[in-house]
């Protein structure tokens, strides 16, 4: 009696979560059903999957010159989160370790800059890039994402160092005789490595995601990156006859996210509840 | 600490990171200051310094109220009914069931789309008689409705509230349910024990545990919908009207568009005021009920 009890409750909250599932993934199986139509297949959209052909996704590959695209992303992003690791990771470690009004000061600093919205400062920043000499080029957003990362990972990491990596092992290493340089790179920065996947992971989806910077700075269509490549469809979602080749590029634009997702989904997970579950 | 290891020397360590961020954080955002009483234009590096005029010209417009009240809405309905949500969603899928991980990632994926891709993707959800809501409409046979989302006064700003609620509840509803997973067994059957429902061991029990969870999320909400620029940027170019304007879509439009830098600056230091207090109201008394639970 109470088995099959428990297993209709059960039933019933399977039922539930895979119709709230439906309901929030229905606007992307759409999507990707009409993405899977020839590019003159205008037939209702939620008569779907009733023809299954890439010709569209071949269309919308050459419109958005998909392996540039792809390859100036993997560029911008890995780069980027290169330097926001290294930079966050070394700020943080005295931010943690000193307890001063100094360090208190540049806690506070640093993760006030995350309420400041980009678009807001984006004509000085413009005036500093070009005051300083350096070239408007495929690289340039890589500085914009670098100092906008800084804030959310140094209080990442800064939070992490204080909370898991005791002190007493760095003492030991500097009884050893271990400089800072040495203590920081071959004890500390190993030890934070949980805290270095989730920087990588959220500082990484909204870098390759990211077209505002990229738009502003990207000027030749050879060097943009996917969401960047994008914008070059804008205006085809008002037109039906255009909509199938615009599915397929939003499905080959989200498709290396989703891979990665896919594969390393238990890093993503961990990656997005390192910081939050234990503040 | 003994300060033979922990030297003074380490604050070497932030300089890097501190370069970055004061050429093109902080030295910007005090330009804005300065630019905020100019009639500067954005593109002619000549202007003249004006006072307090771009302020008071913004007091007499419409549109600085309009895109406190836009950004205002945008912010309280995406925190309270995003986290709800989530937290709803989090607690169902922390029940004891198979498949849980295939469930948690199908309201994770849109969080993996860039704005761009969801902003097309809704465009078409919304569309008047061909969308994917008119078309679901027209084959269960309502009809007689007004299914121009995007197009009307009135419901544009709620639809693409609802775009954003729908990008970002995934990273919230995983956030709810780590902190779920943190809750003591022990301490969920000394509550039964006692004899709690289960409504008393969620409000009793699992919530005040949850705290930080939720300061975590209502923070990172409250952010991003005051910082709230994508939908309205993508979707509906502020409109109809300036019925979508969010205070810094506003601020992005008289800076580019109407080329009035100085007004926009001035606009800026109002938003970035008004960001600041309302983000550490929320920091505080977050922290102070953590603390207390």
């Amino acid at each position: 009696m109470s088995t099959s009890g428990t297993l209709a409750k059960k039933s019933v909250t399977h039922a539930v979560i895979i119709a709230l599932v439906l309901l929030n993934i229905a606007p992307l199986l759409i999507v990707l059903s009409s993405s899977l139509r020839s590019p003159r297949n205008m037939t209702d959209p939620l008569d779907w999957f009733n023809e299954l052909t890439l010709a569209s996704f071949r269309s919308a590959y050459t419109r958005m010159h998909f392996p540039t695209a792809l390859w100036n992303s993997v560029v911008l992003t890995v780069l980027s989160v290169l330097f926001v690791v290294l930079l966050a990771a070394m700020a943080a470690y005295p931010i943690a370790r000193i307890r001063s009004k100094v360090s208190k000061f540049l806690y506070i600093f640093f993760l006030s800059g995350l309420v400041v919205p980009g678009q807001m400062v984006l004509i000085p920043i413009i005036q500093m890039i070009k005051g300083l000499g350096i070239p408007m080029s495929q690289y340039t957003p890589i500085l914009m994402f670098i100092t906008c990362s800084l804030p959310f990972s140094t209080f990442l990491y800064t939070g992490f160092i204080r909370s898991s990596v005791p002190e007493e092992i760095e003492e030991a290493a500097h009884i050893d005789g271990a400089g800072l340089f040495r203590r920081f790179w071959q004890i500390v920065f190993p030890l934070i490595l949980p805290v270095t996947v989730s920087v990588v992971i959220t500082q990484g989806v909204w870098i390759w995601n990211d077209y505002f910077f990229n738009m502003v700075f990207i000027t030749k269509a050879a060097d943009a990156p996917l969401p960047v490549a994008m914008l070059g469809f804008l205006g085809d979602q008002q037109n039906p006859a255009q909509w199938n080749v615009l599915f397929a590029a939003c499905i080959l634009c989200a498709l290396p996210l989703l891979v990665a997702f896919l594969s390393l989904q238990k890093y993503f997970v961990g990656g997005l509840t390192v910081g939050s579950v234990k503040g | 600490m003994n300060s033979a290891v922990m030297k003074k020397t380490m604050y070497f360590f932030v300089l890097p990171a501190l370069l970055f961020y004061c050429l093109f954080w902080i030295v910007p955002i005090l330009k804005l200051f300065q630019y905020s009483v100019t009639d500067y234009n954005g593109y002619v590096q000549k202007f003249s310094y004006v006072g307090l005029d771009n302020f008071t010209k913004l007091f007499h417009e419409e549109i600085l109220g309009l895109s406190i009240r836009n950004t205002l809405i945008y912010t309280f309905i995406t925190v309270v009914a995003g986290n709800l949500i989530a937290l709803a969603l989090a607690f169902l899928l922390n029940a004891n069931i198979r498949a849980k991980g295939i469930y948690r990632s199908a309201f994770y994926i849109p969080t993996l789309f860039s704005a761009i891709v969801v902003g097309f993707i809704w465009s078409y959800v919304y569309m008047p008689d061909d969308g994917l809501i008119a078309s679901i409409m027209n084959k269960i046979g309502i009809t007689g409705l007004d299914t121009n989302f995007l197009g009307s006064y009135s419901k544009a700003l709620y639809s693409i509230i609802a775009v954003d609620i729908w990008k970002n509840i995934g990273t919230s509803t995983i956030i709810f349910l780590a902190g779920l997973q943190t809750v003591p067994q022990d301490l969920i059957e000394a509550g039964k024990i006692d004899g709690a429902g289960r409504w008393k061991l969620v409000r009793f029990i699992k919530i005040p545990l949850l705290a930080t969870s939720i300061t975590i999320n209502v923070t990172l909400s409250v952010i991003n919908g005051l910082k709230a620029f994508d939908y309205p940027f993508i979707m509906t170019n502020g409109g109809p009207g300036t019925s979508t304007n969010t205070l810094i879509f506003t601020i992005y439009k008289m800076a580019f568009t109407d080329q009035q830098f100085g007004k926009a600056s001035a606009l800026g230091i109002i938003s970035f005021a008004l960001i600041i207090v309302i983000t550490s109201v929320f920091v505080f008394t977050l922290n102070r009920r953590e603390v207390a639970a």
